[in-house]
C-alpha cells in the first residue's frame, strides 16, 4: 500500500498496533489539553471501555478524592454523549453522599446506587450492568480486581457499549494489594493537591479554592504515562465548558525515565 | 375419611411404643380430657365394630374392649394434617379446602375435563388415596352440602357416588337427618317427632320448622338443594392469573423444573398479554410429594409479560429450591398485575433534564429486575432529596425506576462527597473557641489545616427530640467547617454545642 508520506517508526508501530487490536470503545472524550490528550490512545479518554481509578494511603481507604475526580470525569464524559441514562454506583459501603456530586456538575437524579455485600458481588453486579448496556456509565467500588474479573468487565463494557470504572478502595484499612496488572484500558492514580487560595496568608481563616488533584496516568493501553495537577472548574453548571483545567504538568524523574509505549 | 385422627397417627412415624405398627391390629381410639373425665374423641373401625363410639368415657370403653389402645387426641395436629392433604389435593383444582374434622372439599367445576371427566377424576383421586392407604369415600354432587351428606352416607370403602346436578333432592331423601350437619339435639328432637329422613324433613312446612328449631334445619336443607348459598373458606383465594402443571410422575431434576417454569411462564404470559396486563410479582409454588410447598418469588419493577425474561428471573432462583423426593405439580401465579399498554412512540424526545427516568427503557427495567431479584430490592435505589437540614437526613431512597426528583445546589452550603455514617470524634486544636481548628488528629493521623470555610450552623430538629431528653438545645447545635489540610485533602468538621469545652467531630470528606 503506497503511503503518501513516510511514517516515523513510532507511528508505524502505532498503526500496526491499531490493526492488531480490535477497535476499542466508542470514540474518545478529550480533556481539552494536549498535555493530557496526547498521552491517551486516540487523543482522549476512550468511551465504552473499562477504566481503573486508584489512590494511595488514607485516600485508598476513604476514596473521597477518587470519587471527586470520577464525578468530574463523568460530568465531562457524559456531557455531549448521553443526556439520558443512569449512572450505576455499586459499592459495599453506602457513604457516597449524593448532594456532594452537585458541585462537580453531576446530577444525583441520574444516580442509581446499589449496595453489595462484598467485592465478588460488586464485580458480578458491575459486570451485569455493563453487559446490559442500559446504563450511561457504571462504577464499582472494589478492593480486589484480579486479572480475570477485569478482563470480564472489559468484555462486558465492549458488549454493552457502556463506560465502566473500577474504583479501587479498601474501606476498612486493609493493605492495598500489589500493582497487579489488569485489563483496564487506563489506570489512574489520584492524590489530593493543595488548592490555590486567593491570597497566601498565615492564618488558617482562608477559603480553600477549587479542588485540585495530582493525577497520574499510570497505565494506558496504546498511550503513555503522565502526571499532572488538575483543577476542577465545574461550577455545578452542567453546561460548563469543561470540568477540568490542567494547572501544571509534572515531569518527575521516574516518569521521564519510564516513559514507554504501552501496548 | 372416617377416623382421620387415627389414620394420621398410624401414618406418622412414631418412635414411642404407643403405636408400633405390629400392634395396629388392635382397636384404637384417641381420648381427650373434658373436665377431669377422659372421653373417646375418635375410634378406629375395629373399635367401632366392638361397640365403641366417640363421647364414651374411657372407663366404659375399657370395660367393653379391654385391649383398646388409647392415644391422646391432638386436634391441632389433625387439622394441620388435613390442611396439608387439602394442599396436596390442589393438584386437581385450585379450590381445595380442608373440612374438619375428617373431610376434604374440592370444587372441581371446570377442572374435570383435564382428567377426562368427573368419574375419571374421582377414580384418580381414589386411586391415589388408596396408595396412601387412606380409607375414604367420595361423592360428587352439585352442592357441597349434598356431597358432604352422600360421602358420609356411603358404607363401602373407596366408593364413589356421583349424582347429576338437580337430582340432589331425590338422592338425599332417604338419608337420615343427621347428615344435614345439624347438631345432635335437633336430630334427636326431629326423631321424636318421627322425622327420620331428609325427605320427610323437606315435606314439613318451613315456617313451623323454623319456629320450633330455629333457622338451621331449613337453611341446611336449602344449602343441600342449592337454594341457599354456602360460603366456603378456601385456603387460597381464587387467583385469576394462575397456570398450573400437574405431572404423571413426580419430577425433581433442575432441567425438568426449569422447563416447567418456561412452560408455565409462557402460558401465563400469553394470557396476560391477551388481557394487556403485566405481572409485577410472580410466585411459583411447587407441590412436593411430602406435602410441603416450597415457593419461588420474583418481583419486577415495571409490569411485564415478557415470558423469556420472567422465566429467566425464576430460573435464577431455582438453585434455592429443594425438590425433596419429587414434585407433583407446579403452580405459577401472578400475585399482582397491572394494566400494561404497548409502549407509545413519542413524537419528540422527552426533556432529559427534568424527567430522566421517564425514558426508563425496558432494558433498564430488565437490568434492575435482575439485580433486585439477585441482591434484594432494598439493595438498589435512587437517591432523592429530603427536606431536612440535618445532613444525615437530607437524602432518602426511592425505587430505582421512580420519577427522578430535582436536586438543587446551594453554593453556600457545599456537601461532602463521602458522608460518614456517624460523625467520628477527633482531637482538634483551635486558637480561639469560635474558630476552625489549626490541627486535628483523625484515625491516628495528624492534619494541619491550611484553609477553612465556615461556620455553617445546623441546629437539631427540635420536633424530633424525645420528651425525656433534657439536654439543652444549645448543646445540639453543630457548627460545620470545610477545611483543607496541608496535603490538599478536604474534610467536613463540626463543633458540637455552644457551652463548655467544644467537642469536634469529622463528618465527611470532600473529593
Amino acid at each position: 500500500m503506497p503511503l503518501s508520506a513516510p511514517l516515523s517508526p513510532i507511528e508505524t508501530l502505532r498503526a500496526r498496533l491499531a490493526t492488531l487490536q480490535p477497535q476499542i470503545g466508542r470514540g474518545v472524550w478529550r480533556f481539552g489539553d494536549p498535555r493530557v490528550d496526547d498521552c491517551l490512545p486516540g487523543g482522549g479518554l476512550p468511551r465504552g471501555v473499562l477504566h481503573e481509578i486508584a489512590a494511595g494511603g488514607i485516600e485508598a481507604e476513604t476514596a473521597a478524592v477518587t470519587a471527586g475526580f470520577l464525578a468530574c470525569l463523568l460530568t465531562g464524559l457524559l456531557a455531549g454523549l448521553a443526556p439520558t441514562g443512569d449512572i450505576f454506583w455499586i459499592a459495599p459501603t453506602t457513604d457516597l453522599h449524593p448532594p456532594g456530586l452537585l458541585p462537580y456538575g453531576l446530577n444525583p437524579a441520574r444516580l442509581i446506587q446499589i449496595e453489595t455485600r462484598d467485592d465478588t458481588e460488586t464485580l458480578a453486579t458491575l459486570e451485569a450492568v455493563l453487559r446490559s448496556g442500559s446504563a450511561a456509565a457504571a462504577i464499582g467500588e472494589t478492593g480486589r480486581l484480579g486479572r480475570i474479573p477485569a478482563r470480564r468487565l472489559q468484555l462486558a463494557c465492549l458488549k454493552g457499549g457502556t463506560t465502566g470504572f473500577a474504583l479501587r478502595r479498601w474501606p476498612y484499612g486493609k493493605p492495598a494489594a500489589g500493582e497487579d496488572p489488569t485489563a483496564a484500558v487506563t489506570r489512574w492514580d489520584i492524590a489530593p493537591a493543595p488548592s490555590a487560595m486567593p491570597a497566601p496568608s498565615g492564618t488558617s481563616d482562608r477559603d480553600p479554592g477549587p479542588a485540585r488533584w495530582r493525577v497520574t496516568l499510570v497505565h494506558a493501553r496504546g498511550g503513555i504515562e503522565g502526571s499532572w495537577i488538575m483543577e476542577s472548574t465545574a461550577s455545578g453548571d452542567p453546561h460548563a465548558p469543561h470540568p477540568f483545567r490542567v494547572v501544571a504538568e509534572l515531569a518527575p524523574a521516574q516518569a521521564a525515565q519510564s516513559t514507554r509505549l504501552v501496548g | 375419611m372416617p377416623s382421620w385422627p387415627l389414620l394420621r397417627l398410624r401414618n406418622q412415624p412414631d418412635s414411642s411404643d404407643r403405636t408400633p405398627p405390629a400392634r395396629s391390629d388392635k382397636p384404637r381410639a384417641t381420648v381427650e380430657t373434658l373436665r377431669t373425665v377422659r372421653r373417646l374423641a375418635a375410634v378406629c373401625p375395629r373399635a367401632a365394630a366392638a361397640g365403641l363410639a366417640p363421647d364414651q368415657t374411657l372407663a366404659e370403653a375399657r370395660a367393653i374392649c379391654p385391649d383398646l389402645v388409647v392415644l391422646d387426641a391432638d386436634p391441632a395436629a389433625d387439622r394441620a394434617a388435613l390442611a396439608s392433604l387439602a394442599a396436596w389435593a390442589e393438584r386437581y383444582t385450585p379450590l381445595a379446602a380442608p373440612d374438619p374434622p375428617d373431610g376434604l372439599l374440592l370444587d372441581i367445576t371446570g377442572c374435570e375435563h383435564l382428567f377426562g371427566g368427573e368419574t375419571a377424576l374421582a377414580a384418580d383421586l381414589s386411586g391415589r388415596l388408596e396408595r396412601f392407604a387412606l380409607p375414604h369415600r367420595l361423592a360428587i354432587a352439585g352442592t357441597p352440602a349434598a356431597a358432604w351428606a352422600l360421602a358420609r352416607a356411603a358404607t363401602a370403602r373407596g366408593l364413589v357416588i356421583r349424582i347429576k346436578p338437580g337430582t340432589e333432592a331425590a338422592a338425599l331423601a332417604p338419608l337420615p337427618t343427621a347428615l344435614l350437619r345439624l347438631d345432635t339435639r335437633i336430630v334427636a328432637s326431629l326423631r321424636r317427632l318421627g322425622l327420620r329422613s331428609i325427605g320427610e324433613l323437606g315435606r314439613q312446612p318451613r315456617g313451623d320448622l323454623t319456629a320450633r328449631f330455629g333457622p338451621l334445619p331449613t337453611l341446611r336443607l336449602d344449602q343441600a338443594l342449592g337454594r341457599a348459598p354456602e360460603p366456603i373458606a378456601w385456603p387460597r383465594p381464587p387467583q385469576p392469573w394462575e397456570s398450573r402443571l400437574a405431572f404423571v410422575e413426580p419430577i425433581g431434576t433442575a432441567d425438568d423444573l426449569g422447563r416447567t417454569l418456561d412452560h408455565l411462564t409462557a402460558d401465563l404470559c400469553a394470557r396476560l398479554e391477551a388481557a394487556e396486563r403485566g405481572a409485577t410479582r410472580l410466585v411459583a409454588t411447587f407441590l412436593r410429594l411430602d406435602g410441603t410447598r416450597p415457593t419461588l418469588a420474583i418481583a419486577t419493577a415495571l409490569p411485564s409479560h415478557d415470558a423469556p425474561r420472567l422465566a429467566k428471573l425464576l430460573r435464577e432462583k431455582l438453585p434455592t429450591l429443594d425438590p425433596g423426593f419429587g414434585i407433583d405439580a407446579a403452580i405459577l401465579a401472578a400475585e399482582t398485575t397491572e394494566p400494561r399498554h404497548p409502549p407509545q412512540s413519542t413524537l419528540a424526545p422527552l426533556s432529559p433534564a427534568t424527567t430522566p427516568s421517564l425514558a426508563a427503557t425496558p432494558s433498564l427495567a430488565a437490568t434492575i429486575d435482575t439485580l433486585s431479584n439477585r441482591l434484594g430490592s432494598d439493595a438498589i435505589w435512587r437517591p432523592a432529596p429530603h427536606d431536612s437540614h440535618i445532613p444525615e437526613r437530607a437524602t432518602t431512597r426511592i425505587p430505582p425506576l421512580a420519577q427522578a426528583p430535582a436536586w438543587e445546589r446551594d453554593p453556600s452550603a457545599e456537601r461532602p462527597i463521602r458522608l460518614l455514617r456517624r460523625p467520628e470524634p477527633i482531637e482538634a486544636t483551635a486558637l480561639v473557641p469560635d474558630e476552625p481548628p489549626i490541627l486535628f488528629r483523625w484515625r491516628g493521623a495528624l492534619h494541619r489545616v491550611r484553609a477553612a470555610t465556615g461556620p455553617e450552623r445546623i441546629a437539631a430538629e427540635w420536633w424530633r427530640r424525645t420528651p425525656d431528653d433534657t439536654q439543652p438545645e444549645s448543646n445540639r447545635i453543630r457548627d460545620y467547617y470545610r477545611v483543607e489540610d496541608s496535603n490538599g485533602a478536604r474534610f467536613w468538621l463540626f463543633r458540637l454545642g455552644l457551652d463548655g469545652t467544644p467537642r469536634w467531630f469529622l463528618h465527611g470528606l470532600f473529593g
